[in-house]
């Protein structure tokens, strides 16, 4: 078996179909795969149980394990840190944060600011670089600012939750201006495509719900305000945060 | 209809006067620029991805100066600069959502736009795209097009936006226009953007099948032999502003992993080409094969800029 490059660019061949799979960022053409971005191979082991063969891909955003084959194959690294780029499309199951920017009776409408690496979700890739984590908290907090809340909501794909997707328990009795306000950052799974314009998120599930959320401004932060927002949640919340002015 | 928000200059554009006995005089200020490379010899590029911060990926790209060009510009004559050398930056916004009135599409959206800089070519560009740019921009949709896997995503636009900084003649400045003038610098303009575009596109993340990189060769008679035998021969990354006459031209897009053209521009008359004895290829095909050639030597410098692009955004 050839070895693997470290690193494939767009068009690169990278092994016979008949010893690995194609997985995200390669394509198959005349039973090999060629490489369609440009990042580091991968190489995930076939499930020791079934029969399939490794499955290759090249990676989006930098995990410490790929990391560690990086750094010793390429050899100059400006010091210049990137941000990791999340320009990865919800897809259906995908988890993402999104902002609510409309309430109604039936449904609320939310943008979803970023798509969660299914990768980093994984338990044993639970340990993802501190950029990493200081990315999605940068994105978090410029996006809970009021001040940002219109301007780049074009730029953003738009879903939509509805009331009977809120939550998998007392589906008929969800009131849509308890469970959610305007500017909250919900943690949500993506259950359909949808039509033209909007995709459809549930936060049925015990790990899915508001994640953020702040006070609304002139009222004084007290503890018992702090817990009647914790019971707006739609579920109970994995981590909690309240932003005061 | 004048556009009155703005303080335009003249529609028609300025030019210096450039007098006749200025051109003879042997001060050599009016020399014209001599092709120094060989005929399969291609021009110096220079591409860097990922100079646009709020961009989902960029590239910037320019052609090494021809000869004369460099000695102008280290020791000028005349104001005039005797050729020029391409530069442009682009830039890939998205994927990102369509706007709201667009129908629903499973695969990539792809928009293209070319626009000169006001100051990019000798005569000025107006703010509002023209007739060539928007044909550059058709033309650099259908070479991106071939190679993006747009199925991979559904519901999202793309866009690509290409600013040229400093375009390509069509012919030598002081030439009058003749028959064999066309827009020959809007072709090398074109391979340029192919290539930027697709490091660019490279910088995104967004899936492609190949790197795609333009490439122009054209058919030029020769300065040196003014006698109508003569026949033109074949060059590989021509100058325009270093040939007397060219008589065809071609720009491809060419995808070397997968040997596949995904756009063809083939402008001229291809018929009296001078070939080898041996080389039974009429003209118009050994113009696209040194397109192809051309092509290829400008995607090894694609792949570097690609591969520098991940080192320095994983390190």
């Amino acid at each position: 078996m050839a070895s693997l490059p470290p690193i494939a660019i767009p068009g690169q061949r990278l092994g016979p179909l008949s010893t690995y799979s194609a997985g995200p960022g390669t394509h198959v053409q005349q039973s090999f795969i060629y490489a369609s971005i440009a990042g580091p191979v991968v190489a995930d082991p076939a499930q020791p149980k079934s029969q399939t063969r490794p499955t290759l891909r090249v990676s989006r955003v930098i995990s410490s394990k790929d990391q560690a084959g990086l750094t010793s194959a390429v050899p100059v690294a400006s010091s210049t840190t990137s941000k990791p780029r999340y320009n990865t499309l919800p897809a259906v199951d995908s988890i993402v944060l999104a902002r609510v920017t409309r309430v109604q009776k039936r449904q609320a409408t939310v943008s979803i600011l970023v798509v969660l690496d299914e990768s980093a979700s994984q338990p044993q890739d639970q340990a993802r670089t501190a950029s990493d984590n200081d990315n999605v908290a940068s994105i978090l907090a410029s996006a809970a600012n009021p001040e940002n809340h219109s301007s780049t909501d074009e730029l953003r794909f738009q879903a939509l939750i509805r009331k009977e997707d809120v939550r998998a328990v007392e589906k008929d009795r969800v009131v849509m201006d308890e469970m959610f306000r305007v500017g909250d950052i919900v943690r949500g799974s993506v259950i359909s495509l949808g039509d033209q314009s909007f995709y459809y998120i549930t936060t049925a599930r015990n790990d899915l719900g508001v994640v953020m959320a702040r006070m609304s401004r002139g009222r004084s932060p007290d503890r018992s305000e702090n817990m009647q927002l914790f019971e707006l949640g739609p579920s109970p919340c994995v981590a909690f945060g309240v932003l005061f002015e | 209809m004048a556009d009155r928000r703005r303080i335009n200059g003249p529609p028609g554009g300025t030019r210096p006067p450039v007098f006749a006995s200025l051109q003879e005089s042997s001060t050599g200020i009016a020399n014209r620029a001599q092709r120094q490379r060989q005929p399969a010899e291609l021009r110096k590029i220079f591409l860097k991805t990922g100079l646009i911060p709020t961009a989902s990926g960029s590239s910037y790209l320019e052609f090494e100066p021809s000869v004369s060009l460099a000695a102008a510009r280290s020791n000028p004559k005349s104001l005039i600069p005797p050729s020029s050398a391409l530069k442009l930056a682009c830039t890939v916004h998205g994927p990102k959502p369509l706007p709201r009135s667009a129908a629903f599409s499973p695969n990539l959206v792809l928009t293209t736009h070319v626009k000169y800089a006001p100051f990019a070519a000798r005569k000025r560009k107006g703010h509002i795209r023209d007739a060539s740019e928007r044909d550059l921009g058709v033309h650099l949709e259908t070479a991106l097009r071939g190679a993006i896997i747009a199925e991979r995503w559904p519901k999202s636009g793309l866009d690509i936006t290409i600013t040229i900084i400093e375009a390509e003649d069509d012919r030598w400045w002081g030439d009058a226009p003749d028959s064999h003038d066309a827009s020959w610098g809007m072709m090398n303009v074109l391979a340029g953007c192919i290539t930027a575009a697709s490091a660019a596109i490279a910088d995104a993340h967004i899936d492609c099948l190949d790197l795609v990189s333009g490439g122009v060769a054209a058919l030029v008679s020769d300065d040196s032999n003014q006698s109508a035998s003569s026949a033109p021969r074949l060059m590989l990354d021509i100058d325009p502003a270093e040939h007397r006459s060219i008589l065809s031209a071609c720009v491809v897009a060419y995808m070397p992993a997968r040997d596949e053209i995904t756009e063809l521009w083939l402008k001229g008359d291809s018929s009296r080409a001078a070939l080898e004895k041996d080389d039974g290829r009429t003209g118009h095909e050994a113009l696209i094969d040194g397109a192809v050639d051309a092509a290829r030597g400008a995607n090894t410098v694609l792949a570097e800029a690609v591969r520098e692009s991940i080192a320095r955004s994983f390190a």
